[in-house]
């Protein structure tokens, strides 16, 4: 064996092949990629694959937002009521600050992290726009509320089946309450996507998103509850369509069997309640794809 | 005290974003109450619009304040270098805490003053228990708050889990709440200028001695978290 040190000096420096070989296999495209980012976000929007530190809080939120539904169902099995003591589109309302913290504190995990630390010109180096990463962040945030938003309906559902009421008449109550938990996942979603894509400290965001949210939604309601007192319920209706969760609230009064301030009372209204929830989504969702262009091209 | 990580620590709340943000939140309060005032007859609507001020916007602006003088430099490890200073851990706290209470006070339980008074011109009386009820509420909320901002990353969430859930929706439930919810002791202290405020029943005593054991407590315990501060990585 020769001293390797020797080797340069004199000029006699030589490449060994040690036998590395290029990867040969097939290569995925955008796709793939999409769809493991989404994975993964989803995930770790319940701190599943992260420190155990990290899940503590989504679980804990997810325990708190399923013990009215665990007690629901508890009362049903011991008295034996002849129906749910609480609606399935009225719980999403009942749970609204649980919910809007879960999605407020886990929107920052998913749309802060990879921009505060820069990690995000690494994803941005492979063959995935700068778009498709801010889709497949949204389907996973979108997803993980989905599920806090669904899984207490279900446990209603099979509560209320087991508890053998009226099949059709709980199917379809809880088909609604699903439809509506789809539209209150997306616009929540984008409002908080949307938020945390921008201000990258964590706490910011977290209170920036409540504060939009339940500050909103108190402002409506006060607005709603006082033209309701003044016997001008059209101006709480106009009000109402200015908050997520007041938005939610009307549509749920008028689609299903919960009680609220000034519903809309018009089929027009309601069309209208919820195109500004589908637009609002809409828009959020083009200003998150809007903001990680930016970021790409900076 | 020292003067200044007082004044380092307004300019950290004054500072950028955060800073309009923390002017928004009572001026949406105002706002409000201006508008109200304006469609409706006078005293109309000020319940709800005290009550919003008071539930909702100042523990919002009193967790930002807490959580803005003490988290972003825990976040980025900056407090480090501060707490390398031969200055007592006390005092950084001390002074940390004046900051974010006199921001609390400025933007959580002032507007609920000037919403009072321009809401219900006639009886500034009520204008003014709701101000103290604030400000007993808000001097806790800062204190509470910072010393979860010593303590844990979660601070904010913890904050938002403690005065929006336990003592808004289930202190609505359980009456019983109402003996460890710093929101019922500022009512209660309120209610003793004006009836109208609507204090919660603890007893006058009850509720400021609770307050004050809270503030200093907090404020010590801050402190004694800094003395003994390790720093993490992000999770």
């Amino acid at each position: 064996m020769t001293d390797p040190t020797s080797a340069t000096p004199e000029g006699r420096s030589v490449i060994h092949d040690l036998g590395y070989r290029p990867y040969t296999g097939a290569r995925l495209g955008e796709g793939s990629i999409a769809r493991a980012l989404a994975v993964t976000g989803f995930r770790n929007a319940f701190g599943l694959g992260r420190s155990g530190r990290s899940k503590v809080l989504p679980f804990v939120l997810l325990a708190l937002n399923l013990f009215p539904a665990v007690i629901v169902g508890g009362v049903m099995v011991l008295i034996g009521l002849d129906e749910l003591p609480i609606s399935y589109a009225q719980y999403a309302s009942t749970t609204q600050v649980i919910l809007g913290i879960f999605v407020a504190s886990q929107a920052p995990v998913l749309f802060s992290r990879d921009l505060r630390h820069g990690t995000i010109s690494l994803y941005l180096a492979r063959p995935l726009r700068a778009s498709t990463y801010a889709l497949a962040r949204w389907a996973a945030l979108l997803a993980a509320t989905l599920v806090f938003l669904l899984l207490p309906i279900v446990l209603l559902y099979a509560v209320a089946l087991l508890g053998e009421l009226d099949v059709t008449e709980q199917t379809r109550e809880a088909g609604v309450a699903v439809a509506l938990a789809v539209l209150l996942a997306l616009v929540l979603t984008g409002i908080a996507g949307l938020i945390s894509s921008w201000s990258t400290r964590r706490g910011f965001a977290v209170v920036a998103t409540i504060a939009v949210l339940l500050i909103g939604n108190g402002i409506v309601t006060a607005v709603q509850g006082i033209s309701s007192e003044e016997g001008r319920s059209d101006v709480g209706e106009v009000a109402g369509l200015f908050s997520p969760y007041s938005l939610y609230r009307g549509l749920a009064t008028a689609w299903a069997d919960v009680d609220a301030l000034t519903p809309p009372t018009s089929a027009g209204m309601e069309a209208l309640y919820a195109l500004v929830l589908v637009g609002l989504s809409a828009a959020c969702l083009g200003g998150l794809v809007w903001r990680y262009r930016r970021v790409a091209s900076a | 005290m020292n003067a200044t990580i007082l004044r380092l620590s307004a300019q950290a709340l004054a500072g950028r974003r955060r800073g309009i943000v923390l002017m928004l939140i009572p001026g949406i309060v105002v706002l409000l109450a201006i508008v109200v005032s304006a469609l409706t007859d006078d005293g109309q609507g000020y319940e709800a619009v005290a009550n919003l001020g008071f539930t909702l916007a100042l523990p919002i602006v009193a967790l930002l304040a807490a959580a803005a003088v003490l988290g972003p430099e825990v976040d980025d490890g900056s407090i480090v270098y501060l707490l390398a200073k031969p200055v007592s851990r006390h005092s950084i706290a001390i002074s940390k805490y004046a900051a974010a209470w006199g921001a609390t006070i400025g933007l959580g339980a002032l507007p609920l003053l000037v919403s009072g008074l321009v809401l219900e011109p006639s009886d500034p009386g009520r204008a003014f228990g709701w101000f103290a009820a604030g400000a007993v509420a808000g001097t806790a909320y800062s204190a509470l708050f910072l010393a979860l901002a010593a303590l844990t990353r979660h601070a904010v969430v913890v904050g938002l889990l403690f005065a929006l859930l336990w003592e808004g929706v289930l202190g609505n439930v359980l009456a019983g709440i109402r003996w460890v919810a710093i929101g019922a002791w500022g009512r209660e202290v309120g209610a003793e200028i004006s009836p109208l405020v609507g204090g919660a029943g603890t007893g006058l005593g009850y509720a400021l001695i609770a307050a004050m054991v809270v503030t200093v407590g907090s404020v010590y315990f801050a402190g004694d978290r800094l003395r003994s501060f390790t720093l993490r990585g992000d999770e």
